[in-house]
């Protein structure tokens, strides 16, 4: 017997699959059960099993290693014991999901139209104009259903407390859902008596879905939808070529589309010239279009916004939906839950501070040992300054940056992320997690079942990035009722 | 509908292309070694026909001044600023199959990186004639195992065709340089003696890798009247300029649009069926070859210009 639950050590910690007292929590009782009668060389053996599965599957990401070398493919880094969600609380949580970002999605179709939500005195007009993610150009354009980000990716958290919180919502290009669904793949081939005894709901629905999601914004019966890559070299370059390949959708990168003098998009083929109708872009902002924003950009298609402006294409996610994806704007989000939604808000918000207001200021400013201090402009971990773990050194360095640039940072208490056991060496051990869910809009909502768990494999550690050493686990969304 | 697109097509063709260069670049350096080494010290012979075969001898001549065995195998073999050397080849190769993922096998994707590290291994230290020897054929090897693997395992779509049109052009090119070589007045030193007489031709044969085939088909001694037919015209012989004419045929007729480029092979097949090419020689066999290389030109323009290149109109440039 190799792992025994009861000198599991999450002590001072909300585990996802053991309580304190180191028993199963409801629904997790026959998975801690078989997890538990595994031999040190059964155990071994379905970790080897999922890592085989991983390298014949060709699940790779991509890292940056920096200059000359360029990049390299590295196997995804996956724990075998699955995270477990009730049903009853997927489906508040689900409803959270599309209350928010329905919410966020009528936020910004104001920005670029009315902007009722500044006469209203909801939130402030300058936070917008200062935002580095407001686009001029898409001012009064009117993308099919008022919709903008049709693809979000929010990552939600579980606190000690055993809440569940939304740290953030990516509305712009957000990655991951491919690594969720082969995730689920590994586990069938790892543990398939498993999903013989519980119910666990499926999850591979999730590419139909965003080809539905996609064909809902022509009204061309059958369209030409394309997934716009910046090509081989990027990190998420498995996603894109996964989710084409699902979708029966065209793989292609900029150099593929070009726009005609009659502001419709055309993809080169050995066909010839094909019109193309729907594109999922997974390039940013300010690389889809040379003519419009980055000049020098050879990503994107030159004309494309004019196509987009005219309505010949849409682009998916539209331009200028990362003006909601702000870490300042979040804090918004229950206000403009009420304010566009007459609703109170399902999911909560990580607790936070606006550096911009100066009594809130002065908290974070007083208090930097204690919070997480967060740009309003990135992704990926990056530029954080995690206040009980940085040096003096650093927490004066970011006290400058703030009271330079207040609108530039918001600060939330630092959570104690729940944990689930991921397998170290021959035992188990606990490990902080995430979750990020995909909520797709477009004529239609649609939440993923779960989503990708995001792991810190490194014990302590709360960064789950896989850029930056974390790993993953699959989901299971297990109904006790059925 | 999925389509094919113009880039993954004009990457495939040309990795057909640089496949087949790596190979017969490979082959012709092996076996014209081997040649040398048969033929009396006293003959001024050398290794600069090589480097005629494969279109750079200006190159040569700038980056080199004698051609020497060293510097020629260098040439053809290492040197990167020589676009038609194995390295060469194999570099680019390694490069449309890394931006062909998806479409190409992973495992071949696999075998490529390894012929190509091996390769870059092989070819760092200096090159003795058995080091040579041993590496060139390893190196055959692997592109005959590469091309076996994607034939048997790849999808036969319109991918695949673009590849082995690739393949053919290129071969058929290699063949008609190699049958040139033939003309050359090299051995003429050489061919008043026995046993050397048939020499440039046995050369000529031996660097297409057919003279089992020729002996099978034809059934009598070398001459220059059998082997021309033989290379020109045999439908069987996989490195003939009509078997590849026939196979980029054959390949084109399952592409979209193709009636232009299928009036020039046509028209090129219609040449060599109606040319006398037994009777061909020096300059008038120059000429036919010349002229075949020149039509084969247009056909890989002509399939760039339907397939790869063109452009919608764009709105005219903003001030």
């Amino acid at each position: 017997m190799t792992i025994n639950w009861q000198t599991y050590e999450n002590e001072g910690l909300w585990d996802e699959l053991i309580t304190p007292r180191g028993r199963a929590r409801n629904g997790a009782g026959k998975l801690c059960r078989t997890l538990a009668r595994l031999s040190d060389s059964e155990l071994a053996a379905r970790k080897t099993a999922a890592e085989l599965a991983i390298r014949s599957m060709g699940i790779t990401f991509t890292v940056y290693t920096g200059e000359g070398s360029g990049t390299i493919d590295r196997e995804w880094p996956f724990d075998i014991v699955p995270r477990l969600i009730l049903k009853r609380e997927w489906d508040r949580i689900s409803s959270g999901l599309i209350q928010r970002v329905t919410a966020l999605n009528r936020f910004i179709n104001d920005v670029y139209h009315e902007q009722k939500v500044f006469s209203d005195d909801v939130l402030p007009r300058e936070y917008i104009e200062r935002s580095k993610e407001f686009r001029e150009e898409c001012l009064g354009v009117e993308p099919p259903h008022k919709v903008w980000s049709h693809v979000c990716g929010s990552d939600l958290v579980r606190d000690k407390d055993g809440r569940m919180y939304v740290l953030e919502d990516n509305l712009r290009v957000p990655s991951g859902v491919s690594y969720m669904l082969e995730n689920r793949e590994v586990m069938k081939r790892v543990f398939p008596e498993l999903f013989e005894e519980i119910v666990i709901h499926p999850v591979d629905d999730y590419p139909a879905q965003l080809a539905a999601c996609l064909r809902s914004l022509t009204p061309i019966k059958s369209p030409q939808i394309v997934v716009l890559t910046p090509g081989i070299y990027n990190s998420a370059y498995f996603e894109h070529a996964y989710l084409a390949n699902a979708m029966a959708a065209q793989l292609v990168e900029g150099s593929d589309l070009a726009v005609g003098n009659d502001d419709k998009v055309y993809m080169r083929t050995i066909d010839g010239l094909v019109q193309v109708d729907v594109i999922y872009r997974r390039i940013d902002d300010l690389f889809l279009d040379p003519e419009v924003f980055n000049a020098g950009s050879v990503l994107g298609v030159p004309g494309l916004m004019r196509a987009w402006r005219a309505g010949n294409v849409a682009l998916a996610n539209a331009p200028g939906c990362g003006v909601a994806d702000d870490k300042v704007i979040y804090t918004y989000v229950p206000d403009l839950i009420r304010y566009y939604m007459n609703e109170e808000p399902i999911l909560p918000n990580v607790p936070s501070y606006r550096c911009v207001e100066k009594d809130q200021r002065d908290y974070v400013l007083d208090n930097l040992d204690k919070l997480v201090v967060k740009p309003a402009n990135e992704s990926g971990g990056y530029g954080m300054l995690i206040g009980p773990k940085a040096t003096r050194a650093e927490r004066a360095k970011f006290a400058r940056q703030i009271r330079a640039n207040p609108r530039n940072y918001m600060a939330q208490p630092m959570l104690t992320l729940s944990t689930a056991p991921a397998i170290i060496g021959d035992h188990a051990e606990p490990r902080h997690l995430d979750l990020r869910p995909f909520i797709l809009s477009g004529a239609k909502s649609y939440v993923t079942t779960g989503g990708l768990t995001r792991v810190a494999m490194r014990k302590g550690s709360i960064v789950v990035n896989s850029s930056q050493g974390g790993g993953s686990k699959d989901t299971w969304v297990v109904d006790l009722d059925a | 509908m999925n389509r094919t697109l113009s880039s993954t097509a004009t990457r495939s063709y040309w990795l057909g292309r640089y496949l087949e260069r790596a190979e017969s670049t490979a082959r012709l350096v092996m076996v014209n070694g081997r040649l040398l080494y048969d033929l009396p010290r006293r003959l001024p012979l050398g290794w600069q026909p090589l480097v005629d075969i494969t279109g750079g001898a200006e190159l040569f001549a700038q980056l080199y001044t004698e051609s020497s065995e060293k510097n020629v195998t260098r040439f053809l073999i290492n040197d990167l600023h020589n676009p038609a050397s194995l390295f060469s080849a194999l570099n680019w190769t390694r490069e449309n199959v890394r931006t062909l993922r998806g479409i190409i096998p992973r495992q071949s994707i696999e075998y490529v990186n390894e012929l190509y590290l091996f390769a870059r291994e092989f070819l760092s230290e200096p090159l003795s004639r058995t080091r040579r020897v041993q590496g060139l054929s390893k190196i055959l090897e692997f592109v005959q195992r590469i091309d076996g693997f994607m034939s048997a395992n790849m999808l036969h779509d319109a991918h695949w065709t673009f590849l082995r049109l690739g393949n053919f052009i290129e071969r058929a090119d290699m063949t008609s340089r190699i049958i040139e070589s033939g003309c050359d007045n090299m051995f003429e030193a050489v061919s008043e003696l026995e046993p050397f007489s048939d020499i440039q031709w046995r050369s000529v044969l031996l660097s297409l890798d057919a003279t089992q085939s020729y002996n099978t088909v034809v059934q009598s001694p070398i001459s220059k009247e059998a082997v021309l037919e033989f290379l020109i015209c045999n439908e069987s012989l996989p490195r003939s300029l009509a078997y590849s004419l026939n196979s980029l045929r054959k390949g084109l007729q399952d592409l979209p649009r193709h009636e232009k480029i299928l009036r020039s092979i046509n028209r090129l097949r219609r040449t060599i069926n109606h040319a006398d090419v037994g009777s061909l020689e020096g300059e008038s066999l120059r000429e036919f070859l010349d002229d075949f290389q020149l039509q084969l030109a247009q056909i890989n323009q002509a399939i760039a210009d339907v397939y790869f290149e063109f452009k919608p109109r764009r709105r005219a440039t903003r001030n």
